[in-house]
């Protein structure tokens, strides 16, 4: 790695539009506007946070280079353009059928295999802590055990010194500021930036020049027999609605008496979003 | 033929909803409700190019294609139809025909401060005795040694209140015929230039329509755009740009107001059924969709005709009254689906209908639109 | 595998930061008592950190069978590397069927980890656990957006493993008498030395988060009665660590702020449970609740709309049950 030079790898994901968000509760349907992509909140702020620095550097004569990095579907090509448009330098699209379906394990899998065998000097990836669909928070961390990568989780702020981030965060209530040298993964909390927005130019100029490579298994030089959703630890046995499990629940009578029913029936429900246990009685 | 957008008008499309639904469309109904311009989110607008929509890169603008432009005016205009409109006149007619009949003088001086949004464009024709009829222009220039002077007033001038940079219309009183009018790049700057009082208008409010004044106004020769007697085929040329922009407003309205009503019917419930399960109801929603796309087909083909170059005069006339005619019903039937909500300024069906109106009668009024068709129909050889 | 070892052990990861707050620990102790009623294994607790022994005897007496316990000045703080590579060290030499951890954010960094290195996978954020008629861990999470429920297995690596939202299972109560054995175990020598470095640690307790992002909502229409009663929801809003919002009608009467507004006019607020109290539910209020994973509605009027969306309709005087459940909560919540 030139000393001069830091290559920065910034995952994302393509994920449903929350404000479209295909589920109706009442009638247990889902409906087909999942099509309709948008880029992950949190991946967003991992751009901007890999933005921010590429910016830094710039004032210190650093050539920062920020590459987007999405697994997903040929469509999830959009999200890169949208990360070429807020001024990432090129776009990675990895796409294959033998990769739909994975799970973090194996996403971090073929994540980090691109990494190592295409960007090897990467110094700095980022990933958002967790994204909107899914929530398990887990790629972040396993791509970091992939790459044999220090990993510093829900950062709110991270700076660069020559070759030491220096990261700021809130978890289980205590505020910490944490050091590590590079090469590192670092996940980016939700809230921790406001993200820019795309100007138009930046938009009609990804299209007008396209940076964006599309790998496939036989270019990560998987098995032949790859398949990521039968080599997934995981299965999912079922998926059902919870609404459909139970219908509006009517309770009558005194306060004293529905209260206590409230609690008896639905004491876990609430305690569980308190974050507390209640007693029972 | 393909109909389905391409993955950059979709992600030109995001980008624009992203931005006006955080930042625009919170504002949205206040603005209305006070009739005010709001500065601050002009402020965040230049540097995303949304002042510069179509200009090239190498002067500070998006270098967007006409679709995309189409796009960008019609997402505004789903959210804030008054400010797509300050967007649209700024691009179409205010700073396209310097692109376009500019000097490479007259382009450096204007194009990369409106490009930015430092300097807000318009266009004036209409006066209190012209309108459709661009032959009654009253307002005069008069040829002096170093420069001209212009006597007039101009009415209902989009962006008139903010406008810093405003091509006005105006005639040569010695001269007789089409080659006697002239557009003149009149700064806010210029002596005896002055702006009227806001109008109060029935929708559109959070722009600063007003009249112009133009008292012994002096501006140097450098100013007038073109060359001299091309001033209607200048304004004509506007408009047949602007009209796609005024076409995209109306559509953004129409979409904006249709999502209302699908989600309000949806929502709503009576006679123990939501709306949607009644019938009168079903077709109503059907007919405003089919509307909407069929309006939109023809929008984006006027836009890409001009694109391709040529005349695309008619195409942008048909993309104008049909998606001017859509907002008025989509609008209408969507207030009829809200009852007596969707009269209430509670809810935002209620300005999408007031600004419905407005798209059939600017940037030439759908009769208007008509003769342009119409005399596209006759005139062209068979 | 070691002769430690069963290999139908539950083990549930000792995380006693913030003991006195995050009981998540006690918690999933319980369910894993459940759960190994059924495996017929252990359930085991595993604490490393300095001066800990209190733990271990707070984890017996919650449930654990065996408490593995790695004690030593260098594990005085949580330290992600070293935590992570004791874990599956151990794992690796006892070959535990389970592991379950506490989705505190310190969980949710050493989990993934534990579950990449161990080539396992890892479900996060279980509602609930149970065990299939094979013996199987059923990890039972919110998927789409939490807008389905999945049931997942792991058929084939093991351990299965799976992390828990504080509050998602009650504590069993203390039991002194309960029997359990510690097995300590030493500091592995070649532990490498952590690459992330702390370099300045503070507590800060959580403020609010705001009505967007609160995980309890409590609304009140014109049903509160007044303004002074209306006040009530506020005490109630305390108790549950909630926040306050409310109809167009409450806000134009004054009775609370605009930015209370819950509405298409207001805020969208999407919270694990919203209690209604007295609104009769207009279209432009519900809208904006509609992402609720629960709601209590509370009207005398059982036909209101509001009372057609909720999850549990309490036909009643608004304000009395809002007394009743702050009486309720001040006997249930724990010191």
């Amino acid at each position: 790695m030139e000393n001069n030079t830091l290559d920065i790898i910034v995952c994302i994901k393509q994920v449903p539009m929350v404000s479209e968000l295909p589920w109706n509760s009442k009638t247990g349907t889902l409906k087909r506007e999942l099509a309709q992509g948008m880029m992950d909140p949190a991946s967003r702020l991992a751009l901007e946070a890999g933005l921010r620095l590429q910016r830094a550097g710039q004032l210190e004569d650093r050539r920062i280079r920020v590459t987007a990095l999405t697994m997903g579907p040929p469509m999830a090509e959009e999200v890169l353009h949208q990360a070429v448009s807020l001024g990432a330098d090129h776009g990675v699209l990895l796409t294959d059928r033998k990769m739909a379906g994975a799970d973090t394990n194996l996403t971090s899998f073929i994540l980090g295999r691109y990494i190592r065998m295409f960007k090897p000097d990467t110094g700095l990836v980022l990933c958002g802590a967790q994204t909107s669909d899914s929530e398990t928070a887990q790629v972040g961390p396993q791509l970091a055990c992939e790459l044999d990568f220090p990993a510093i989780g829900w950062a709110s702020d991270i700076r660069l010194t020559q070759r030491t981030l220096v990261v700021t965060r809130l978890v289980d209530d205590f505020m910490e500021t944490l050091e590590m040298d590079l090469p590192g993964l670092v996940t980016i909390e939700l809230g921790a930036f406001v993200p820019r927005y795309a100007g138009l130019a930046g938009v009609a100029q990804a299209f007008a020049s396209p940076k964006i490579d599309v790998v496939d298994a036989d270019r990560l030089e998987l098995d032949r027999d790859f398949n990521a959703l039968k080599d997934s630890p995981t299965r999912i046995l079922d998926v059902f609605s919870p609404a459909t499990q139970k219908e509006s629940r009517v309770l009558k009578g005194a306060a004293k008496t529905v209260v206590d029913k409230l609690f008896t029936d639905y004491g876990k429900i609430i305690s569980s979003a308190m974050g507390k246990d209640l007693k029972k009685k | 033929m393909d109909f389905n957008p391409c993955m950059k008008h979709q992600v030109v499309r995001k980008t624009v909803r992203e931005f006006a639904e955080n930042e625009i469309g919170p504002h949205a109904a206040s603005l209305d409700r006070e009739g005010r311009f709001p500065t601050e989110i002009i402020e965040k607008m230049g540097p995303l190019n949304y002042f510069g929509l179509q200009v090239p890169p190498s002067l500070g603008g998006a270098g967007l294609d006409t679709i995309s432009y189409a796009i960008v005016i019609e997402e505004l205009s789903r959210v804030c139809a008054a400010l797509g409109l300050c967007v649209s006149v700024h691009n179409s007619v205010g700073l396209y025909p310097i692109l376009r009949f500019g000097t490479d003088e007259q382009i450096a001086r204007f194009v990369p401060d409106m490009a930015a949004g430092k300097h807000i464009g318009a266009f004036c024709l209409t006066e209190a005795n012209a309108g459709s009829d661009a032959g009654g222009v009253e307002t005069v220039a008069i040829k002096t040694d170093d420069g001209y002077t212009i006597n007039g007033t101009k009415i209902f001038v989009t962006n008139g209140g903010v406008c810093d940079v405003v091509l006005v219309f105006a005639v040569d009183a010695g001269s007789q015929g089409p080659s006697r009018s002239n557009v003149f790049i009149v700064e806010k700057k210029c002596p005896g230039f002055s702006v009227g009082e806001i109008e109060d208008l029935c929708g559109m409010r959070a722009n600063p329509v007003s009249s112009l004044f133009f008292e012994n106004c002096r501006i140097p020769e450098t100013n007038l755009l073109g060359k001299p007697g091309q001033g209607l085929k200048i304004g004509l040329t506007a408009l047949d740009t602007g009209r796609i922009g005024i076409a995209a407003q109306a559509l953004g309205i129409a979409q904006a107001a249709f999502e209302a009503a699908l989600s309000y019917a949806k929502e709503r419930r009576q006679f123990n059924s939501p709306l949607t399960k009644f019938q009168t109801i079903q077709n109503y929603l059907a007919d405003m969709a089919t509307s909407i796309e069929s309006s939109r087909l023809l929008l984006y083909r006027a836009a890409a005709a001009k694109d391709k170059g040529g005349d695309f005069g008619a195409q942008s006339a048909m993309a104008k009254l049909s998606c001017s005619a859509t907002a008025r019903t989509v609008t209408d039937l969507a207030v009829q689906i809200h009852g007596g909500y969707g009269y209430s300024r509670e809810y935002d069906v209620e300005r999408y209908f007031r600004e419905a109106k407005v798209t059939q009668i600017y940037e030439g009024t759908s009769e208007v639109q008509k003769m342009v068709i119409a005399r596209h129909l006759i005139t062209r050889p068979s | 595998m070691s002769k430690n070892s069963t290999g139908k052990d539950i083990w549930v990861l000792g995380d006693y930061r913030n003991y006195f707050k995050n009981r998540v620990t006690l918690q999933i102790l319980a369910r894993a008592r459940a759960l190994a009623e059924k495996t017929g294994g252990r359930v085991c607790g595993v604490v490393f950190g300095h001066d800990v022994g209190g733990y271990t005897g707070e984890y017996i007496a919650h449930g654990a069978d065996r408490v593995y316990v790695i004690d030593h000045p260098r594990l005085k703080s949580y330290g992600i590397e070293t935590f992570t590579n004791l874990l599956i060290r151990l794992a690796r030499d006892m070959n535990p069927d389970i592991i379950l951890i506490g989705a505190t954010r310190f969980g949710q960094e050493v989990a993934p980890r534990v579950a990449k290195q161990l080539d396992t996978g890892l479900t996060a954020d279980c509602i609930d656990l149970e065990i299939d008629d094979k013996g199987r861990l059923v990890q039972i999470a919110p998927s789409f957006g939490g807008n389905l429920i999945a049931r997942i297995l792991t058929p084939k690596a093991r351990p299965q493993m799976a992390t828990v939202r504080p509050g998602t299972f009650h504590e069993l109560p203390h039991d002194n008498t309960a029997k359990g054995e510690v097995v300590t175990l030493d500091l592995p020598e070649d532990l490498p030395a952590e690459r992330v470095r702390c370099t300045h640690s503070e507590y800060r307790p959580a403020k609010t988060l705001g009505i967007e992002k609160a995980d309890i909502v409590i609304t009140g229409g014109r049903g509160m009665g007044s303004k002074g009663k209306f006040k009530k929801l506020f005490d109630l809003a305390g108790l549950l660590n909630a926040e306050v919002g409310a109809t167009r009608p409450v806000v134009h009467a004054g009775w609370v702020g605009h930015e209370a507004l819950v509405g298409q006019a207001g805020k969208h607020i999407r919270p694990k449970v919203l209690f209604s109290f007295g609104i009769s539910g207009a279209i432009q209020h519900t809208a904006a609740l509609m992402d609720a994973d629960f709601i209590v509605a509370v009207n005398k009027n059982p036909d209101a709309t509001m009372m057609k969306l909720a999850d549990v309709a309490i036909v009643a005087d608004a304000n009395q049950v809002c007394s009743g459940i702050i009486r309720a909560l001040k006997e249930k919540i724990r010191d």
